[in-house]
C-alpha cells in the first residue's frame, strides 16, 4: 500500500455521520490526513441538521444510529420536499449485511456502500479518492 | 357322482364281459381240442394253452385304450388349460371316448370353471396391485409418495404425503407437480432438470436428492427432505414416475439453526475486529519506520491474526448468506493473474508468520475471465488458508494456473503437509466437515470449502481434491473464460451476470425468479 502523503489539504468537507466513537475517530484522523476537513455527529438527528445546512461535500452515513436511523436520513435528504438538492456525496457506511434488494433500493439513493467490517481508514480513504475522480 | 356310478358300472360291465369271453373262449377251446378234432398229447396241451395266452395277450391290449381314454382326455384338458402348453395342446372332447363319456364331460367342464375362477382372481389381483388407489402397500407406505404420469401430472398420493404436505388428495390429483410442489434443491440438478434428462434418454433412471426444501402453502414452514424418484417410460398405467420423500426437517433446519445461531454471535465481532484492523493500520503508519524489527515482526502477526479473524467472519456470514439465498454474484470480466496477485499478496502475511512462501507460477496470455471479484477472492483465500493451516512444518505453498484442454482457466493450491484421508475425501465439501483427527489442532469452521464449492458451483465451475496423507493435498478450481458468458450477458440488462450463489435453486421456470 502507498503510503498517505497529502498533506497540504484537499479542501474538502466531510461529515462523518457514526455513534461508533472509536470508528468515527479511526476514519477521522485517516481523512485528516489525507486533507479532508471531518465533522462528527453521533445521531441521526444532528446528522440530519448538519447534512442539511449543505456545507460538506462527503457525507458518510452509518445506518445504525440513535434518534433517525441511517435510512430515514439518507431518505430525508434525497427528498426533494424536505432538503433542497444537496451537492455532497453520500456514502452509506454499515456493518449490517442488507438483504440484496433492501440493499440495491438503498445504493440507488446513495454515491456509495461500503462495508466497515470490510475496509481500513486507509482503505477509505482511497475509496474517497476513486469517488472524487 | 351319478356320471361316477355311471363310469364304475361301464368299466365293471366291460371288464365282467371281457372275463366271460375269455372264459368262454377256453371252454370253446377245450370242446373243439378234445371233442371235435381229437387232438391227444403235446399237440392237444399246445391247442389248450393257445386260445389262452392270445386272448390274454391280446385283450387287456385291447381293452387299455378304450380304459384310459377318459383320464387321457382329462390330461389333455389340463395341460390344455395349463399356461406353459396351451398354446400347443387343443381342447379336449368328450365324444372320442365310449366309457365315461358323460364323467369326462362332466369333469373337463368343471375344470374349465376353475381354470376360469383363476383368471379371475388372477385378474382381479393384478388389478388391485397396479391400481395404487387400492394397493394396500401404496397407501400403508410409512414414506410420503407421489406418483406422476407422463405429462407430470400428479395421478396418486398416498395418505402420508397428504398429511405431509397439507393439502387433500383431491387437491392434488390431476395438478402439475411443479405448481403443486414448490421444491428448491441444493445445486442446479433439479428435480425438473433429471426428468426431462431421462424423459429424452432412458428408459428407465432413478436419482436421489438431499436437502429438498417445500414450501407449504401456508407460507409460514417449509419442509426439508431427501427425495429419490424412479422413471419408468410409458409406464402401461401411466404411473411414469414416482416420488417418495425421507423427511429431514428438523435435523436440516438444526442445522440452519446453528448457521444462523453462529452468524448472529460471529456479527457482533464486527464492529471489535473493525476498530482493532483500523487500530493496527494506524500503528504500522506511525510506527512502521521506528520499530525494532523484533516488534515489527510482532506486529505482522498482530496483523496477520486480525486478517486471519476478519476472514474467518465474512466465512461464516457468508455460508448464512448463501443458506438465506442471500449471496448473489455479479460476473466481470476481470484479469485472473490481477486477481490471484492480489490474493496471495495478501496470504503472504499470513504464510510469512508461519514461516511459509507462496510461490506462483501464472501462465502467459491466460483469457480474461468470468468472475465476481470478491466471492472468487474469497474462494482462493481459503484455499491458501487452508494449505498454511495443514502445511505443518513445511515451507512451500505452490498456486498454479493455466488454461485447461477444456478452455477453462484452471487454478491449483499445492501444499505438502498433512494431506487428506481417502475415506474422508468425499465429504471435504459438505458442511460442517472437518478432518476430524487435526479437529483439536486445528482451528476453522469446516465451512470454507463449502462456502468455496458454493461459490465455484454459481460460477459455473469445478472444484475438486487430490491428496496423499503425509505427502500434501492439491486443491484445484475452474472458473470460465468471459467470452463463454458472453452470450448469457447479451440477455442481461446492465452488462453484468448475476448469479445465485447456489443456495437453493428453485425447481421450475415458473419460479425462477
Amino acid at each position: 500500500m502507498e503510503p498517505i502523503n497529502n498533506t497540504q489539504g484537499t479542501g474538502k468537507k466531510v461529515l462523518c455521520i457514526e455513534d461508533e466513537h472509536f470508528i468515527s475517530e479511526l476514519y477521522t484522523r485517516a481523512l485528516t490526513k489525507a486533507g479532508y476537513a471531518v465533522d462528527v455527529q453521533m445521531d441521526g438527528q444532528l446528522g440530519l441538521a448538519s447534512a442539511q445546512s449543505d456545507k460538506y461535500d462527503i457525507i458518510l452515513l452509518d445506518l445504525m444510529i440513535p434518534t433517525i436511523t441511517g435510512i430515514e436520513v439518507l431518505r430525508t435528504l434525497r427528498d426533494t420536499a424536505k432538503t433542497p438538492k444537496l451537492h455532497a456525496k453520500i456514502i452509506i457506511t454499515t456493518n449490517l449485511e442488507q438483504r440484496d434488494e433492501v440493499k440495491t433500493d438503498i445504493e440507488k439513493q446513495a454515491d456509495g456502500y461500503l462495508v466497515k467490517a470490510e475496509i481500513t481508514p486507509r482503505e477509505l480513504v482511497e475509496f474517497l479518492s476513486h469517488l472524487e475522480a | 357322482m351319478d356320471y361316477l356310478q355311471k363310469f364304475t358300472s361301464q368299466i365293471r360291465n366291460r371288464l365282467f364281459l371281457l372275463l366271460l369271453i375269455n372264459n368262454v373262449l377256453i371252454v370253446a377251446d377245450w370242446y373243439v381240442v378234445d371233442r371235435v378234432v381229437k387232438l391227444t398229447g403235446w399237440w392237444s396241451l399246445i391247442a389248450l394253452l393257445a386260445v389262452p395266452v392270445l386272448t390274454f395277450s391280446i385283450l387287456p391290449w385291447l381293452s387299455t385304450r378304450a380304459l384310459v381314454q377318459p383320464t387321457k382326455l382329462i390330461w389333455q384338458a389340463i395341460l390344455h388349460l395349463a399356461p406353459a402348453t396351451a398354446n400347443s395342446v387343443a381342447a379336449p372332447k368328450a365324444e372320442q371316448t365310449h366309457i365315461g363319456r358323460e364323467l369326462v364331460a362332466n369333469l373337463v367342464s368343471q375344470l374349465y370353471q376353475l381354470a376360469s375362477v383363476v383368471d379371475e382372481v388372477e385378474r382381479t389381483s393384478q388389478k388391485s396391485s397396479q391400481d395404487l388407489h387400492t394397493n394396500f402397500l401404496a397407501s400403508a407406505l410409512p414414506l410420503p409418495f407421489i406418483v406422476l404420469d407422463k405429462n407430470e401430472s400428479i395421478v396418486f398420493v398416498n395418505d402420508l404425503a397428504c398429511h405431509y404436505i397439507k393439502r387433500e388428495s383431491s387437491d392434488l390429483i390431476g395438478q402439475n407437480i411443479y405448481t403443486m410442489l414448490d421444491m428448491s434443491f441444493a445445486s442446479n440438478k433439479t428435480f425438473e432438470s433429471w426428468l426431462s434428462d431421462a424423459k429424452q434418454n432412458s428408459v428407465t433412471a432413478d436419482q436421489a436428492w438431499e436437502r429438498v426444501r417445500l414450501g407449504l402453502a401456508d407460507e409460514q414452514n417449509t419442509l426439508q427432505f431427501d427425495l429419490a424418484a424412479h422413471y419408468n417410460k410409458g409406464n402401461t398405467l401411466g404411473y411414469e414416475t414416482v416420488l417418495v420423500l425421507f423427511d429431514h426437517t428438523e435435523q436440516y433446519s438444526q442445522d440452519d439453526q446453528a448457521v444462523s445461531f453462529v452468524a448472529l454471535a460471529v456479527h457482533e465481532l464486527r464492529t471489535p475486529l473493525t476498530l482493532l484492523r483500523g487500530y493496527i493500520e494506524v500503528f504500522d503508519e506511525e510506527l512502521g519506520d521506528k520499530l525494532t524489527p523484533e516488534l515489527k515482526a510482532f506486529m505482522g502477526k498482530m496483523n496477520a491474526a486480525a486478517e486471519s479473524l476478519a476472514s474467518f467472519v465474512d466465512n461464516i456470514l457468508n455460508v448464512a448468506k448463501i443458506e438465506d439465498n442471500q449471496l448473489t454474484l455479479q460476473l466481470h470480466e476481470e484479469a485472473w493473474p490481477s486477481i490471484v496477485d492480489n490474493v496471495v499478496q495478501d496470504m503472504s502475511l499470513r504464510a510469512g508468520v508461519r514461516g511459509i512462501a507462496l510461490k506462483t507460477e501464472i501462465a502467459k496470455d491466460l483469457p480474461p475471465v468470468g468472475v465476481d471479484r470478491y466471492s472468487i477472492y474469497e474462494v482462493l483465500a481459503n484455499l491458501i488458508d487452508n494449505a498454511i493451516k495443514y502445511s505443518r512444518d513445511t515451507k512451500e505453498i505452490f498456486i498454479t494456473t493455466k488454461l485447461n484442454d477444456n478452455g477453462l482457466v484452471e487454478t491449483s493450491v499445492k501444499d505438502f503437509g498433512l494431506g487428506i484421508e481417502t475415506s474422508i475425501l468425499p465429504h471435504i465439501f459438505d458442511k460442517f466437515y472437518r478432518n476430524h483427527r487435526n479437529r483439536s489442532q486445528i482451528g476453522g469452521t469446516g465451512l470454507g470449502l463449502y462456502l468455496s464449492k458454493s461459490i465455484i458451483d454459481a460460477h459455473g465451475g469445478q472444484i475438486w481434491v487430490n491428496s496423499k496423507v503425509d505427502e500434501g493435498s492439491t486443491f484445484t478450481f475452474t472458473v470460465q473464460p468471459f467470452s463463454s458468458l458472453a452470450a448469457e450477458q447479451k440477455n442481461s440488462d446492465n452488462g453484468d451476470i448475476t448469479r445465485g450463489a447456489h443456495g437453493w435453486i428453485k425447481n421450475h421456470s415458473l419460479y425462477r425468479g
